[in-house]
């Protein structure tokens, strides 16, 4: 009898518990997954990038800890409220793991503020550097930075970006486009620079292109001469961060 | 040993875990599901799924660990701080207690997403829920990470110094305003009084497993609703271009309505959003400046976190108050500042 009440009061795996925990490894992996494999970048600024082994460590304490204080002497049912809730947390973690590696591109472009930089030109740059999407998209915004630029002109300028269609344009002009994201692509702004003279081919929408040529800002926008345009993988960085 | 184990006394009635069983066969095949439409259903060659999906992730990926941080946090206040600290302080009166709680928020570098936590904690422990909540409201708009970041927005603008001091300024006033609104209320009366999943804290148990059960327990019940408000958010970004907006730059009162509606359904985090409040160019700092005190406060994602661990009225008191406060607050500026 004393055996049977022992038995009774021992300590068993509580299914609620080994369910959150599970969910919360998944969280924990995709993490980690994100973390080692790079692909951070698809979704936040190298700025914010540290969050990502942040969330990998409180993540794994939390799965791993619940986990291991799994056995209860109480009975822990999932309910099924319990059930469908944890199937919505893990949800994205099935998608994130699960979505083949893609960055933001050509459909937002259009839905999107133009990046405005933060009077770039004005102040903290080395005006005197190599020129980038985020020189061009001050110009566009700021007199100052335009100035700046404006005596640059026809200076060699390199840009990666990807082709987002105009369908005024003549067949030897494309809009090419690059995200400046600060903290993650929900606050992405869009840098576009016009590149005109560009050898005959075909130029598909969200192709990713290296363009060298010249850079002239005209009035209020800037254009590219092209000289050579080479179609290149999405890089492993897509977004800018200023 | 066996019998032991299958005895009438402890197991459940046979109905319902066989239903509780069919639930969780029933998410894992939606999840399978999900995974196998989304490696093999090539869904990221349709623009706007792909769009959508990307902005939902990338929201997600950035909130989650602040709301991670946050519920270390709460979970190190629920197992290390003694209630009677609170109870101090709950003591005093609140012309004093308020303030107090929103200049507390400066040492609490995190987003909105990890104050949240923090907030329900604080009630929960037994500090007032006016000082709580003002603190849950302040923290993310006077923290020192988002002081900087809007000083390196508006960096080289004229506006510079008057959006980096009116954030401050008008996000402590607001904050405050909705501490005063709550006022008296109890605990009881501000949080919401289902149940908080896998929180049955028992006091006897060691503080390291106390932890664990608060943390995984805070972080259960703040990501359904962080989910929700997140895909709603990724469908309005991915739908409703921003320059919608733009038509209303130029109209006094609505350019702010527009910008603190705005704010509302991007629903960025208050780190970052300083940098796309300041790419909205035809808009003047007054309208920006709403955007920047409305939207760490009341957003889609927040909605939904506050719908889910508030009482019922929380969530129109807030909206009420930050929306009225910052509305009147920013009009004044437009007469001053433009």
């Amino acid at each position: 009898m004393s055996a049977v009440t022992v038995e009774a009061t021992r300590a068993r795996w509580s299914t609620m518990r080994v369910a959150i925990g599970l969910v919360l490894l998944g969280w924990a992996v995709m993490f980690w997954t994100l973390f080692l494999t790079g692909r951070t970048y698809l979704y936040l600024s190298s700025r914010t990038a540290w969050l990502v082994p942040m969330g990998a460590v409180i993540m794994s304490i939390a799965a791993i800890g619940r986990l291991w204080t799994a056995r209860t002497e109480k009975e822990e049912p999932l309910e099924s409220r319990t059930a469908w809730a944890l199937g919505v947390i893990a949800l994205p973690v099935v998608l994130v793991l699960a979505l083949p590696p893609s960055a933001l591109g050509a459909f937002s472009a259009g839905k999107r503020s133009t990046y405005a930089g933060s009077a770039i030109g004005a102040t903290a740059r080395d005006v005197t550097g190599p020129l980038d999407f985020v020189d061009i998209g001050a110009a566009q915004s700021f007199p100052t930075a335009m100035q700046e630029l404006e005596a640059r002109a026809g200076q060699p300028i390199t840009l990666e970006g990807f082709v987002t269609t105009d369908a005024s344009a003549p067949p030897d002009e494309i809009l090419l486009t690059r995200y400046i994201v600060t903290c993650c692509v929900a606050d992405a702004t869009v840098a576009q620079v016009r590149i005109v003279g560009l050898p005959p081919g075909n130029y598909p929408t969200d192709e990713w292109l290296e363009v060298t040529g010249a850079v002239y800002p005209v009035g209020r926008e800037v254009l590219v001469a092209a000289d050579t345009v080479q179609q290149i993988p999405v890089p492993s960085q897509p977004y800018l961060t200023p | 040993m066996a019998t032991t184990r299958t005895e009438p006394q402890t197991a459940p009635p046979a109905p319902p875990r066989a239903t509780q069983e069919r639930t969780w066969l029933w998410v894992t095949l939606m999840l399978a599901a999900v995974a196998l439409f989304a490696r093999f259903g090539h869904p990221m060659q349709i623009a706007w799924l792909r769009n959508l999906l990307i902005i939902f992730g990338s929201l997600l990926i950035e909130a989650m660990p602040f709301v991670a941080l946050g519920a270390a946090v709460s979970a190190l206040i629920e197992v290390f701080v003694p209630p009677s600290s609170f109870a101090r302080m709950a003591a005093l009166p609140r012309s004093l207690q308020i303030p107090a709680a929103a200049l507390a928020g400066m040492a609490f570098p995190v987003c909105e997403c990890g104050s949240v936590p923090v907030g329900r904690r604080l009630a929960r422990k037994g500090l007032s829920p006016a000082a709580a909540v003002t603190f849950m409201l302040a923290a993310p708009i006077v923290n020192p990470v988002v002081i900087a970041s809007t000083f390196v927005a508006y960096r080289g603008r004229d506006s510079q110094w008057l959006m980096v001091g009116g954030r401050f300024v008008l996000g402590m006033i607001v904050a405050m305003c909705v501490g005063w609104v709550i006022g008296a209320r109890a605990p009881g009366e501000l949080l919401r009084g289902a149940a908080v999943t896998d929180e049955t804290d028992d006091h006897d148990e060691s503080r390291g497993r106390r932890f664990i059960t608060h943390l995984s327990g805070d972080l259960v019940f703040m990501a359904r609703f962080l989910i929700v408000g997140g895909l709603v958010a990724a469908t309005i970004q991915t739908f409703v271009p921003a320059s919608i907006a733009n038509h209303l730059a130029s109209l006094p009162v609505l350019s702010i309505v527009a910008m603190m509606a705005l704010a509302f359904f991007l629903s960025l985090c208050s780190e970052s959003d300083a940098f796309v409040a300041a790419s909205f160019t035809a808009f003047g700092p007054s309208a920006q400046l709403a955007f920047l005190v409305f939207g760490p406060m009341m957003d889609m994602k927040l909605g939904a976190l506050y719908v889910g661990t508030f009482s019922k009225g929380f969530f129109r008191t807030v909206l009420i108050v930050v929306a009225a406060v910052t509305l009147v607050a920013c009009l004044w500026m437009q007469v001053i500042w433009g």
